[in-house]
This record gives C-alpha cells, structure tokens and sequence, in this order.
C-alpha cells in the first residue's frame, strides 16, 4: 500500500526540492568523509599487516639491552648488553630443537665509499648457508668469498649498482679500508617484522664481520625460524624457561611479528579512529542543517499541521510524515554519499596507499554501508525533534497561523 | 428509554488565562442540541462563536461544565478518543476551505478515509462524494491552488461528509465566496440536513441563518437569544 502520509512527506521534499538537496548534500560529504577515511585506514593496516606478515614464522631474540646482569654473574646467565653470547646460542639450539631454522646475525651501522660517493648504511654479518633460509637473491650469486657481499634492492637501486661493483667500507680517516665485491642484489623485503631491514643495508659473511668489527660470537639477534607458526608461543616459552631463569631479571628479550603486529596495527587503528571522529564531525553539521531543514518544513506547513490534526488525524500520523521526510533526506544524503564514497574513497585509497588491492575486501568496504547507515540514522535522530514538535501542536493555534 | 439529545452543553464555561488576566469566552452556556436539526450561531465578533466551534469540533475541552457529544463527556475522553471522534462524527467546513495544499482535490476527499480505514479508497467513496458536489474527474486531480474558492468548498464539503459524520460544522462557509456561489453551497448543505445531517453553522449574515430552523445568538460568551 502506498501510505498517503508518504506521499505527502514526498511531495513536500520534492515542492523544496533545492533546500532538501543542499541539506542532504551535508550528509553525502559525512558519508563520504566517514566512508573514505575509514577505508583509508583500513586499507592502511592491512597493507602495514601484509607487508609485516612476511617475517610471521619468525622469534626474534635479542639482548636485553637495559638489564645487564648482576655484577660478577657469569655470562652465561646474563647477556652483556652487545648481545647473545655463544653460551646462550647453544641454549636457544637446544631449546628450539632441529625442526626450526636458527639465524644468529651481527648487525651494526658503518659509513662506506661507492666510487667517490660516501654514504652509511647497516652492515648485516650472516653465515652464508643461513642467507638463503629467509633472504632471496634476486640477482647474482651467494656470498662465497671472504670479500663477497650482497646488498638491498633499493641500495643497489640508489647508488646504480651492478654485480661486481666494489664498496670501500668504512671512514676516509680509517686505517684499514677494506674492499667488498657485491655478488648479489636482494628481492625487496620491505617493512619486515623480523628486525632484518635489508632493503638498504649490505650483507656480508659472518667472518668478514668478525674480522672487520671483531665481537665474534656476541650476536646482535637471533632469528628462529618455526616450521609451524602455531608452535610459536611453546618455542618461546621454551627459551624464555631456558634464558632467563630469574624472571626478574631477563637477560634476553624474545618477541614474534605477532605481538609487533599487534602493537603497529592498534597505533593504525587508533589514527583510523581518529580519522574517523574528523569525518563524524562533518555529520555532526549535517545533523544540525537536516535539523533547520526540518524546523522550516515544521514552520512552513503549520496551518496544514492545524488542517490534520483537525480533521482526525493521529498525533502518531502527523509525526510518521514528519520522520518520513527526514527518512526520504536520509536515503536521499546516504545513497548519493554511499556511491560517491566509492569513487572517491577508491580515488584516495589508489592515491594515498598506491594500491587498491585492499579496497574491495570485506573489512574496507563496510565502511560505505556503515557511513551510509551513521548517515540515515543522523538524518532520523535530527527528524525526531521537529515530528514530535509537530505532532503535539494545538489544532486551533495551528489553524489560525498564517 | 430516555432520548438523549444529539450534542448537550451542561453549564460550559471556557476561560482563556491571558497576560492581562483571565477572558471568558463561554459563560456558563447551557445547551441541547438534537439529532437533525439545522442551527445558526450568530452574534458579533468576540461574542464566543468561534470558541463553541472549537468545542463543538472537539478541538478544546471545556474549563468547567460538561459538554457531551453524542452521549460522551468530551472531557473525560482521551486524545487518541477525540482524535477519532473528530474523525468518525463531525465534519469540518471552515471559511478558509483549509484543503490539504499538497493533495489533490480527489485526494483530500479520499484523505479521511485512509485516516479512517488505514488503506486507499477502493469503494469509489471518495469520488462519488466529489460527483454529488459537481466535480468531474479532470477537476479531481487539480491542486487546491488550481481551483476557485467556490471549488475550495464543494471539496471541503465532500471531505466533510466523506466519513458520513452525524454533525456538519460549518464556520463561516460562503465567508470567502461571493453571494451566488455562496446561496450554491447553502443549498447543498440544505440538501444535507434533509437527508439526516445534523448542521451547525456560524454566520454573520442574516440571510444565510434564515437556511436554519433555529438561531442561537451569543453575546459575551452567554446565549442572548
């Protein structure tokens, strides 16, 4: 049935057509806005996940770089604070048994000379058969040589370097400047969570280190590599029972990509929030302009209010006119905004992020039927003064007003 | 059985409380209206007339006294009664016609009855009603705005009757009409009243109270004559 107090609520938004497309023109941009910036973020997260996400089968041992360890205590229950000791290495084999990878990496930061360009990068010391366990080589060869050494995609991208180019490392006012010969040039990596950034860094054998730095066995980190990720949390329990046996006082700090991802993606999805609160503030307005429009629609239409209520109708019939107005605007604001959040929230994913690959997923694209829905609802909730305003009017005061 | 009159005022008194103290538009008004009749208020402005429509449309409820509307105290009934009663038993002419400017004529006749029933007419109600006041179908669609005042009030006539009140209340029907039109909707609402219609109609004019069988004149809120 087709309700006679729609129709009227139709034709009155159609008879102010210009004054209701403006006022839902408020809700279009808080549906966008909303929409836009939601997706925004997600989309933001899940590139941040999916590029962290590639170090998830990885327990990162380091160091506890703050406590150092009683004084006197021997070094195989405390780390001195450069790193993992030999002793603490055998421990982590024992407790991380033969399924899963170990990597022991040194690592520190170093200043070198490409031709005649200086610059500074991070120098990573790894055994060359541990490479190949979570690095690819994406041109060249593995480290065979003493003097051999591989580099980041976007190092070798930077300096224009080519297999076989040479790196002098270390300062113009160093003694001793040694050559190395790159072999080979890495796939990108990108953000990893296994705290190996080797996209410009340069990668060398781990006697190359040692003989260069010195610090043999005091390892930086130590990487596991689990063949099950589910096996994670037991592995680390494990080492943690094995390494730090006064709980007071650990001597190494053990994390995994998943409680870094959780730290990263709860920072994102708090900007998200944020983000968000900006984009309700543009509904907010909209709210108080569906508001006026709803009050000079109550005041334009006063004697007809009289007429209604004279003749028999409900207070209830009145104020569903009055709330199917606001309803029409809703629908009106929300479904210009739903398919403009689309194009432009797509615009601004494809802009800012430089991928859409995220966009269509189910957690980026609720963001429209959700700002569409906060919209409408916004629309409803400024109606409902105005109806109710309209409803409990006095038929004759309403009769006489001009 | 005790015949109970159609509309009986008991001692109605209806005090306005302005800034500049109370008024008292009807003073102790006492009453009885019956079934069929066909009755003039008149009486200069300010004299209560349009405060005993607005009872008399349950528009109001008196301060003191009773007032029963077939056989119910208006003051003891409900919003939602009232509402209903408006709806059910009393049809409403008003001098300015009052249409439903959003609607078409067919529509504002057919209005009443979705108040009534809850569903679009399909009885053919609506339009038999604007039939029996001169309008055609092509003039059914127009806007109140497109039509002539005399046109206003044939379809505020048909939407008046379109619920088949018992009581027609007319305030001031040909006010806005010029006099030929006007003595055009007196005869229908004569025609009305023999057909059962009780009618009740405020003027100031002499010659339209001398349609009615009986004339009530108020002065100051009390019935003169």
């Amino acid at each position: 049935m087709k309700d006679i107090f729609f129709n009227l609520s139709v034709r009155s938004v159609r008879l102010n057509f210009m004054r209701s497309l403006l006022a839902s023109i408020g809700i279009v941009i808080g549906v966008v806005a909303i929409s836009s910036m939601g997706m925004l973020g997600t989309n933001m997260q899940l590139q941040v996940k999916d590029q962290l996400s590639s170090g998830a089968d990885t327990i990162v041992i380091s160091a506890d770089a703050v406590r150092m360890g009683p004084t006197g205590s021997s070094s195989s229950s405390s780390s001195s604070a450069t790193g993992i000791t030999k002793t603490q290495l055998n421990k982590i084999k024992l407790a991380v048994g033969t399924t899963n990878k170990l990597v022991p990496i040194y690592s520190t930061n170093t200043q070198f000379t490409l031709a005649s360009t200086p610059g500074r990068s991070t120098v990573y010391g790894l055994n060359p058969d541990d490479i190949t366990k979570f690095l690819t080589i994406s041109n060249g060869t593995n480290i065979e040589g003493i003097n051999d050494a591989l580099v980041g995609s976007t190092f070798a991208t930077n300096f224009n370097l080519k297999i076989g180019n040479r790196i002098r490392i270390g300062k113009d006012t160093d003694a001793s400047r040694p050559v190395l010969r790159i072999v080979g040039i890495l796939a990108p990596r990108g953000m990893s969570s296994d705290n190996v950034n080797t996209d410009n860094a340069i990668i060398v054998s781990d006697d190359w280190y040692t003989n260069q730095y010195g610090g043999k066995d005091i390892y930086r980190q130590v990487n596991v590599i689990v063949k099950d990720i589910s096996t994670i949390p037991d592995v680390e329990s494990v080492i943690d029972a094995k390494l730090n046996t006064n709980p007071k006082t650990p001597v190494v700090r053990i994390s995994d990509a998943s409680s870094r991802l959780s730290g990263i993606t709860s920072s994102l999805s708090s900007i998200t929030t944020f983000i968000l609160a900006i984009g309700g503030i543009s509904l907010l307005v909209a709210a108080t302009s569906i508001f006026n429009v709803m009050m000079m629609s109550v005041n334009e239409r006063i004697q007809e209010i009289g007429i209604l209520l004279s003749i028999g109708t409900e207070k209830g019939e009145v104020r569903r006119m009055f709330l199917y107005e606001a309803v029409i605007l809703g629908i009106l604001g929300a479904g210009i905004g739903g398919i403009s959040s689309l194009v432009i929230g797509y615009s601004v994913v494809s802009y800012m992020i430089g991928t859409t690959k995220y966009f269509f997923l189910p957690e980026s694209i609720m963001y429209i039927p959700m700002g569409m829905t906060i919209g409408l609802v916004v629309c409803i909730i400024s109606g409902l003064y105005p109806a109710w305003k309209a409803s409990n009017m006095d038929p004759i005061d309403a009769l006489r007003s001009e | 059985m005790i015949d109970t009159p159609l509309i009986r005022f008991a001692d109605v008194s209806k005090v306005y409380h302005l800034e500049s103290g109370d008024f008292t538009a009807l003073d102790h008004i006492s009453l009885e209206i019956e079934d069929n009749e066909f009755i003039a208020i008149m009486g200069p402005s300010g004299s209560g007339k349009s405060t005993m429509m607005n009872q008399l449309g349950i528009l109001d409820v008196p301060t003191s006294g009773e007032l029963f509307i077939s056989g119910r105290d208006v003051a003891k009934m409900t919003a939602l009664e009232r509402t209903h009663m408006r709806r059910d038993t009393i049809g409403y002419i008003f001098q300015n016609f009052y249409l439903i400017p959003l609607l078409s004529a067919y529509e504002n006749v057919e209005y009443p009855l979705i108040l009534k029933y809850k569903k679009r007419d399909e009885s053919g109600k609506a339009s038999a009603m604007l039939k029996a006041v001169g309008f055609d179908e092509a003039m059914s669609a127009h806007r109140p705005t497109q039509l002539s005042g005399g046109q206003q009030q044939r379809v505020a006539i048909a939407r008046a009757l379109v619920n088949d009140p018992k009581i027609l209340l007319c305030d001031e029907p040909t006010g806005n009409l010029d006099r030929k039109t006007g003595f055009q909707i007196m005869d229908i609402l004569c025609g009305l009243h023999s057909e059962g219609k009780t009618v009740i109609i405020v003027t100031h004019d002499p010659k339209i109270a001398e349609y009615a069988n009986r004339t009530i004149t108020l002065e100051d809120g009390r019935i003169a004559a």
